[in-house]
């Protein structure tokens, strides 16, 4: 009977198992996957859903305004760009699973902007694209080992790395707040280790470090982040967390009525996200701020309003913040990227091209990008401001000042990059 | 100061846990079950409050609302869900783990349809009075008139429910049937609809937790905001700490879970956020297993 | 028995593409997980909403070895176990004195609290986690032979012994007592059972078992890592058992199937109707809650069981009817 039973239990699951598995595409012929006579498909795994996906669910949508603008302009050389997005809800295992799909079945030529470290490590280790020869283009991450070509030879960094920000901060405390007292909070992860990293090489001291944990970031804990930096009575404060980090502990110091000198990390800095959480444009007045792209509200810079407008037609209503002028311009550079990667692109010509011309793709970023053979390091730097008492970002004098500097013990220099000028009509040429 | 305000902070924190724990206490009355969904039902009433206040403009209108709504929400949960889970599952094997496993889907099932209806995004509810700490000798304190409200109402309605428990009749039949349904049914208490009731007041409760954990806050709420997970996790490990059966000691519990954090993120290491409530948790049930307040029965459901 | 399902497992992985070996390697990774949460909740009446978290023990456990002491990778995947059942049995050891909702509740803290500690010791990674490279598949097996067919024949090998462990002591005296002692504690005492050693066992298992899912579910992602272990996965497990039918191991592969199948499912349901993006991406989640309270709602004990239930009704009404005849 027991033996029946098993006997019984091994069939179901061998036929649930078929079932399960008996669905398989027959792959289209084609010169590259993804790549047809009319379209060309890219894949995108973010969080949509969760606690991380706050902000960077305007992604895709961000992206996707630029992709109907472009295709509706002919494309690249006639063939659509199409986006697959999928929810990876800022967990690894579905990460995985999603980017399996994506290659697998959706059959994607590139995956696209992928976010969060554990991610992307954990789909180069599983799913390994180098060794399939999928390029990964622009991973949304600060973190500086993505840039390494010879772990990640198929993949390209964006973002300037946390440790170039945190040494070009501490460059700018060095030249204007020699002997004040700093405090500096951060997040107690490889966020915030990278940052410590920069700082340290920066040579800045500080009279207390607050961490905390990624998730436990509100306004309880702020009202205790503020207690502390009280109580080591610093005249600065670094902010270098998430945007909720950033909105909490400025909201909570308004309440408090403490107001030190800020100084916001980028990636916690965008000032739309900020208030809209409802801090008072007041709070933000002359901190210190830090971005690689324009000012989000800066209408005078082309790309800028260019964007802002398609954007605005694209997704009514919602607010052009950072992290949609920061999808918009990533889906612009890998528009030039395939239209660089010839009459046919194929993978390995796509990454050939960012690898020969990258470095000069027309992008709304006011500091160079390192792409070359032997880097695939992205914007290499940030242009300091101070926010406005409408708590705007914007350059200090109105000038836009830029550094540079690299992940390593290189040095922070003042750069003289000049930015490319947006191609006609804002399609790649 | 540091100290003052540390205090300050736990306190505050610890009455809205506190007002979970209690939602935590009055199910647990009642029907012996651990609602694992009363987080998601908070949330859900401040979705009722946001609806209110941008239809009606006004906080004092929208807290009533989301309270009966809540209340409704709660009692219906309590009419379908349970009823059905004691006809179908309240024998066999899996009787002890089935309203445990029913809550966390219904939780589920919340979340969903949350942000299937209202989307994720942050939406944001405006505290009906000032937030801005009040200053003593040039230094402002981590106390606010809004904090101040939040432990006024905690005390009121703490007051409220007990002189419902304590001094009138319905008190007594919700006492009767959480502690020996058979006994009340035979005397003539209509248990199931004292059942019912006693989930409509744990609805009520958690919808005050929630408005206020959220204007308490920045005023900002999503399916997936930090408050929301606290205060499930929290407002639960507030009511165990209290013994899980009695109102004082889910306040209690909440204080002095909300005080222990604050002081342990202060002077030990702020990264210890996660950590903390569950070491918290472990060293109470270990040193007192039957909680703050709570018969030495032993923590057996 | 065993060995015919590994002779099945083995042509199918030959059978199928890529995408379909990866997910039969996550499926069998669900079946070990959730056969732990059986054995403990289905037997021995212990709740816990934290095995993600021991899932995350035995992971971390197998990745520092391999990175630090370059262990073999069966060697990994035992101390895996061990590592887990050491965590089992000290929750275990508390667990016993809790039941029902407490220690639902003290493992929730568990799954929220242990994941986050990973930040506080750099030997263990941090946000970005650890590699866990079990190595390519030996070159043996073939030029063709995918890093996920490797991948799916470990983990798959993995769950035929694990399930063949658990169903041995089920049938076993401590399955007896597990038994025992979940249907009447007082009941099982008088009989001699010391319950509270054999609950402590139950959990010890049972966390091993998890920890070996753990170290399994860190090689097919190929790192270890905080975010990989979120309380969400404790649910899934849960749900999975659910799903299965908590009380027995018969039907666990339904509960896996279901698992990975269901967001799949989910997304052309809701393509096929057009829906926004919101209700896309949140009804995967929709599906598995709704049908987690249905299952507990009006098939409490499993579509397998009561299967079993309606067949054996069935037949006794079967034989009672040719009685009458006669």
């Amino acid at each position: 009977m027991k033996a029946l039973n098993r006997r019984k239990l091994i069939t179901a699951s061998a036929v649930l198992a078929i079932v399960g598995l008996a669905s398989t595409a027959i792959p289209a012929q084609a010169a590259e996957v993804g790549v047809s006579s009319t379209q060309i498909k890219l894949g995108m795994t973010l969080p949509m859903t969760g606690t991380a996906s706050l902000g960077y669910n305007k992604i895709p949508g961000a992206a996707k305004a630029y992709f109907d603008y472009l295709n509706a302009n002919g494309g690249i050389n006639g063939r659509k760009v199409t986006l697959v997005v999928k929810d990876d809800r800022y967990v690894p295992t579905e990460a995985v699973a999603k980017t399996n799909e994506l290659i697998l079945k959706d059959k994607v030529m590139a995956l696209l902007a992928p976010l969060g470290t554990a991610n992307v490590k954990a789909v180069a280790s599983s799913v390994n694209p180098a060794r399939r020869g999928v390029p990964v283009l622009f991973v949304n991450t600060g973190f500086s080992g993505f840039a390494d070509v010879k772990k990640y030879p198929t993949t390209y960094t964006v973002l300037p790395s946390y440790i170039m920000e945190a040494k070009i901060m501490g460059e700018y405390i060095k030249e204007n707040f020699a002997g004040k007292k700093i405090g500096l909070l951060y997040q107690d992860d490889d966020f915030g280790t990278d940052a410590l990293a920069g700082f340290k090489a920066a040579g800045t001291n500080f009279a207390i470090k607050v961490p905390y944990a990624s998730g436990s970031q509100n306004a309880a804990a702020a009202a205790g982040w503020i207690t502390k930096f009280k109580a080591a009575e610093v005249d600065v404060v670094i902010l270098f967390g998430v945007s909720s980090a950033t909105s909490a502990m400025l909201g909570v110091a308004a309440q408090l009525k403490y107001a030190p000198q800020w100084m916001l990390g980028s990636v916690g800095g965008d000032a739309t996200t900020i208030k809209a959480t409802g801090v008072p444009a007041g709070v933000l007045y002359n901190a210190i701020g830090f971005s690689p792209v324009p000012a989000t509200t800066d209408m005078k810079d082309e790309y800028v309003k260019f964007f802002s407008d398609i954007y605005a037609k694209a997704v009514p209503g919602s607010a052009f913040d950072l992290n949609v002028l920061l999808g918009m311009n990533t889906a612009f550079m890998t528009a030039q990227a395939l239209k660089a990667a010839g009459a046919n692109p194929t993978r390995k010509s796509l990454l050939a091209a960012i690898d020969s011309k990258g470095a000069t793709f027309a992008n709304s970023a006011l500091v160079p990008a390192g792409y070359s053979k032997t880097s695939h390091v992205g914007l290499t730097g940030y242009w300091v401001g101070k926010y406005s008492p409408t708590g705007d970002l914007s350059p200090i004098g109105g000038t836009y000042v830029t550094y540079t500097t690299d992940s390593g013990s290189g040095p922070v220099v003042k750069s003289t990059y000049k930015r490319p000028a947006m191609p006609a009509k804002g399609l790649p040429n | 100061m540091q100290l003052l305000n540390t205090l300050l902070i736990g306190i505050t924190a610890g009455s809205i846990y506190a007002l979970m724990a209690i939602a935590f206490v009055l199910v647990w009355r009642s029907t012996r079950v651990v609602n694992f969904a009363q987080a998601g039902m908070a949330l859900l009433s401040t979705y009722f409050g946001y609806e209110a206040v941008s239809r009606i403009g006004s906080f004092w209108v929208a807290l009533p609302v989301a309270m009966i709504g809540g209340a409704l929400f709660a009692a219906l949960v309590e009419l379908i869900l349970m009823r059905l889970l004691v006809k179908h599952a309240s024998s066999g094997p899996i009787a002890g783990v089935a309203p445990i496993i029913a809550t966390l889907g219904l939780l589920g099932v919340i979340r969903s349809v949350i942000s299937m209806i209202w989307g994720g995004q942050d939406l944001r509810i405006v505290a009906p009075i000032s937030n801005n700490g009040f200053t003593i000798n040039g230094s402002t304190l981590v106390f606010s008139p809004l904090k101040l409200l939040v432990l006024v109402v905690v005390a009121v309605l703490l007051i409220l429910l007990t002189i419902l428990f304590q001094k009138t009749n319905l008190g007594l039949a919700l006492r009767a049937s959480a502690h020996a349904p058979e006994i009340a049914r035979l005397s003539g208490v209509r248990v199931d609809s004292v059942r019912t009731l006693g989930w409509a007041l744990a609805g009520a409760a958690g919808a005050v937790a929630g408005l206020f954990q959220t204007v308490n806050g920045n005023g900002n709420f999503s399916p997936d905001s930090i408050e929301f997970s606290l205060l499930l996790v929290s407002g639960f490990i507030a009511a165990v700490i209290g013994g899980l059966d009695s109102l004082l000691g889910a306040v209690l519990g909440g204080l002095f879970l909300g005080i222990t954090i604050s002081f342990v993120l202060m002077y030990v290491s702020s990264g210890l956020f996660f950590i903390a409530p569950f070491i918290i948790l472990l060293i109470v049930l270990f040193i007192r297993p039957q909680g703050i307040i709570g018969v030495k029965a032993g923590r057996r459901a | 028995m065993f060995i015919l399902g590994g002779v099945v497992l083995y042509f199918l992985s030959g059978m199928v593409d890529e995408l379909r070996v990866y997910q039969g390697a996550t499926i069998a990774v669900y079946v070990i997980a959730i056969s732990s949460i059986i054995l403990l909740t289905g037997y021995s009446g212990q709740v816990s909403l934290g095995h993600g978290a021991l899932m995350a023990v035995g992971a971390y456990a197998a990745a520092v070895l391999r990175i630090e002491f370059n262990l073999p990778i069966i060697l990994c995947f035992v101390v895996a176990v061990l590592a887990a059942a050491i965590g089992g049995a000290l929750l275990g050891a508390a667990a016993a004195r809790l039941s029902g909702p407490y220690l639902a509740g003290t493992t929730l803290a568990l799954a929220i609290g242990l994941p986050s500690l990973a930040n506080q010791f750099a030997v263990l990674g941090g946000e970005q986690g650890l590699l866990f490279d079990v190595g390519f598949p030996p070159l043996a097996l073939g030029e063709d032979f995918t890093q996920y067919k490797w991948f799916f024949w470990i983990a798959a090998l993995a769950a035929l012994i694990s399930m063949w462990v658990v169903r041995n002591l089920l049938s076993s005296a401590y399955g007896r007592a597990w038994r025992a002692g979940r249907g009447n504690e007082v009941a099982a005492q008088l009989a001699g059972i010391n319950t509270a050693r054999s609950k402590v066992l139950a959990f010890t298992i049972s966390a091993g078992i998890a920890g070996l899912a753990g170290a399994l579910l860190a090689m097919t992602i190929g790192t270890v890592s905080p975010s990989a272990f979120p309380l969400a996965l404790s649910f899934s497990l849960l749900t999975g058992a659910v799903l299965s039918g908590i009380t027995t191991l018969g039907g666990v592969i339904i509960g896996a199937v279901v698992l990975v199948a269901i967001p799949e499912i989910a997304d052309v349901v809701a393509h096929r109707l057009g829906s926004s993006e919101s209700v896309t991406t949140n009804l995967p989640g929709l599906i598995v809650s709704g049908l987690l309270i249905l299952t507990v709602l009006f098939v409490p004990n499993g579509p397998v069981e009561q299967h079993r239930a309606r067949k054996a009704k069935h037949a006794a009404q079967h034989a009672s009817s040719k009685k009458d005849k006669h």
